[in-house]
């Protein structure tokens, strides 16, 4: 982080880390709940094995006592970005899958998604408390361009991959709520050095 | 025969206009000649096979074969001999073999070749599906069809039991063709070269469970088979909770059979391939009904903008999202099709038809649905009939005098059409209900007003007002809100 922080700015990244603390627990107990009514709506075994789902950063982290503040926010935004649009793919395919037959699964996968907006909304925030800001989100056409310089689409996702991806996806998102609030933990600590850039 | 002489003298022909005829010679006397002699003419040759033109006269002629076999081809000069001229059709040419993996149906066209024979003859194509390398016959049919004179091409589908990633399939065909102008020996035409559509589990990197997330009526049998990579092995294939005996299919394919499948859970249910190093592969099954015939389909207008149809559809489907049944409304009059927007959770069921100008009488078709099937109900009706109003609003009372009101409201449509029966329900505190009805012209957009006498001074009254078609009654409106009002002191 930009040299030691003014009392104010120490006081506001205290209160916004707090915040984010218990935006994370609500959003891993809820999660949690998600991930087991989505496993018995889906037809799954919540224990399945999941291949690691494309797209979905990993929440284990190696030296993960040797990132700096920063390195922290901007694994953490960009993970929840990624989840977001994760989620609202989930949430499009349930309404072209299901329609108005689970209604429940639907509006609690809506729920799960608007917490995450809010969550990587809050984590932009505290980087612009470092006074570096948020990384630009990837535009969607980058997106694209990369696609189709890596040749045509890749072949649509049967059912049974989609419900196995949403598992996979859940689980991962679980695992982050819990390392987010570690993170968020270790950059509350007053200490200047503390994970300062 | 004796030494050297050509043996075993075959000619056959596939359009009764060449014939290809061939014989053996014995190996000691192989560069020697052979004098080939038919009808007059006489051919020295070194090859043992030999193609020529038949007489087309003596084709024509009922007895050419029988006047063939009384005077015997000459095969040469020292040997005569016999031959029965074999018509044996050319071997059939498949166009194409097409998969369709989602319904595991296999098509195949071919062409008839009828130019080549006179009109109306009767063909007869044999058709052989076969399975894996070891090319197991599956189905035998034979199709019948007429020749044209023309060069038809002909299709035949043939649906799987098993899904066609499966395994590899080969069809193969040859025909028979009833020349019956032409009575001498007639034979089957040589089978194609098999068409082969490959299974998955040819593809090296191919694997999954199929079919791929289809759609079933309940109490169907359905087989579904995981394909898995070279080396992989497969721990045991579950359908929904329940394992499944494994039948193996090829080194890479193995399948289960679920009988009389049961309706499926919402999100369908999960077939699911497990492997020894824990990972999962699947497929989704649904398992619904056809659509119901909708019953009670009624149609009214509300305002003669716009018709509403309601019916009941009959049982769920168990289908939804995309699978969903879905409804359409077509006008045969008109000509005009309408997709109604229903919410598949509750029961009632509506759509809306807009009322084209001029037209009364409404010829309607509800088209009903959904990947299991589809059906329709019908429904003639003239709307000027089926008049229900909305419920008429801003009802206003006021005071003429101390015995009279004057009622004025407000309904929501155009009834130009028609003549209006509006009912006016009058209470007070201290004597029964009263209706009064009275009858109007309807109207664009606009307000109606009644006159009400020989009320009581110094009362306070109760009024609502629902309204009808005049002349062919249907429905009443809902009653309007109660407006107060009390009449003046006398």
């Amino acid at each position: 982080m930009a040299g030691a922080d003014s009392p104010s700015a120490a006081l506001q990244r205290r209160d916004l880390c707090a915040r984010g603390i218990r935006l994370a627990g609500k959003m891993r107990a809820d999660v949690v709940d998600l991930l087991e009514a989505y496993a018995e709506r889906q037809g799954l075994d919540a224990s399945a094995s999941v291949a690691a789902v494309e797209g979905v950063p990993a929440a284990a982290v190696e030296r993960w006592d040797e990132q700096t503040g920063t390195q922290r926010l901007v694994e953490n935004l960009a993970a929840y970005r990624a989840f977001r649009a994760l989620l609202a793919q989930m949430l499009e395919e349930h309404r072209e899958q299901l329609g108005e037959a689970d209604a429940a699964l639907g509006r609690a996968l809506a729920a799960v998604l608007l917490q995450v907006s809010a969550f990587a909304y809050h984590l932009e925030e505290l980087l612009r408390l470092e006074s570096r800001g948020p990384p630009a989100e990837e535009e969607e056409e980058d997106e694209e361009e990369e696609e189709e310089a890596d040749g045509p689409p890749p072949q649509p996702l049967g059912l049974f991959e989609q419900k196995l991806r949403g598992l996979g996806v859940l689980r991962e998102l679980a695992q982050w709520a819990v390392r987010s609030a570690r993170d968020l933990r270790q950059l509350a600590k007053p200490s200047p050095g503390s994970g300062s850039a | 025969g004796s030494l050297g002489h050509p043996q075993n003298l075959k000619c056959v022909t596939h359009n009764l206009h060449k014939m290809v005829c061939a014989w053996d010679v014995s190996s000691r006397r192989r560069h020697g000649q052979t004098d080939f002699c038919y009808t007059t003419k006489l051919w020295s040759l070194k090859q043992k096979r030999m193609k020529l033109s038949l007489v087309q006269t003596s084709l024509r002629e009922r007895g050419f074969v029988f006047q063939l076999a009384k005077h015997p081809l000459i095969i040469s000069q020292y040997r005569r001999g016999i031959v029965f001229l074999m018509f044996t059709p050319a071997t059939p040419r498949i166009l194409s073999l097409t998969p369709d993996f989602s319904t595991s149906t296999l098509s195949l066209k071919w062409s008839d070749s009828g130019s080549v024979f006179p009109y109306g003859l009767d063909a007869f194509w044999q058709i052989q599906v076969l399975r894996k390398e070891t090319m197991e016959k599956v189905t035998e049919v034979t199709y019948h069809s007429k020749l044209t004179h023309e060069d038809i091409v002909l299709s035949w589908n043939w649906t799987s039991d098993l899904p066609l990633e499966c395994m590899s399939h080969y069809v193969k065909i040859r025909c028979y063709i009833n020349v019956t102008q032409f009575v001498g020996l007639k034979d089957w035409s040589d089978w194609s070269p098999v068409e082969v559509i490959h299974g998955k589990d040819t593809d090296p990197s191919g694997s999954g469970v199929f079919p791929l997330d289809t759609v079933v009526a309940v109490g169907s049998d359905v087989t579904f088979c995981c394909v898995h990579e070279e080396g992989q092995n497969i721990t045991n294939m579950t359908y929904g909770s329940k394992p499944y005996p494994m039948i193996q299919l090829s080194s890479r394919s193995n399948a289960i059979r679920v009988l009389n499948a049961s309706a499926s859970d919402t999100s369908g249910t999960n077939v699911v391939c497990r492997f020894n190093n824990g990972m999962l592969e699947g497929t989704v099954l649904f398992v619904g009904y056809a659509p119901d015939t909708p019953q009670n389909l009624s149609c009214e207008t509300p305002n003669f903008r716009i018709i509403k149809c309601t019916w009941k559809p009959g049982r769920p489907s168990g289908l939804y999202g995309k699978r969903r049944t879905k409804y359409s409304l077509f006008e045969r009059t008109s000509g005009k099709n309408v997709s109604c927007e229903v919410n598949e959770m509750n029961r009632e069921r509506v759509c809306g038809f807009p009322v084209m100008p001029d037209q009364k009488i409404y010829d309607f078709i509800l088209g009903v649905s959904n990947p299991i099937g589809q059906t329709e109900s019908s429904l003639l009706v003239d709307i000027t009939q089926r008049v229900h109003p909305k419920t008429p609003e801003k009802l206003t009372v006021s005071g003429n005098n101390s015995t009279s009101v004057h009622l004025r409201w407000f309904i929501n449509g155009s009834f130009a059409e028609i003549r209006l029966l509006c009912q006016i329900e009058i209470s007070s505190g201290h004597s029964e209900e009263k209706l009064h009805n009275v009858s109007m012209r309807g109207g664009k957009l606009s307000a109606y007003t009644a006159q009400l006498n020989a009320l009581h001074p110094y009362t306070k009254y109760q009024f609502r007002v629902r309204c009808s078609a005049a002349d062919h009654f249907w429905r009443w409106s809902d009653w309007s809100r109660i407006e107060e009002y009390t009449t003046s002191e006398a």
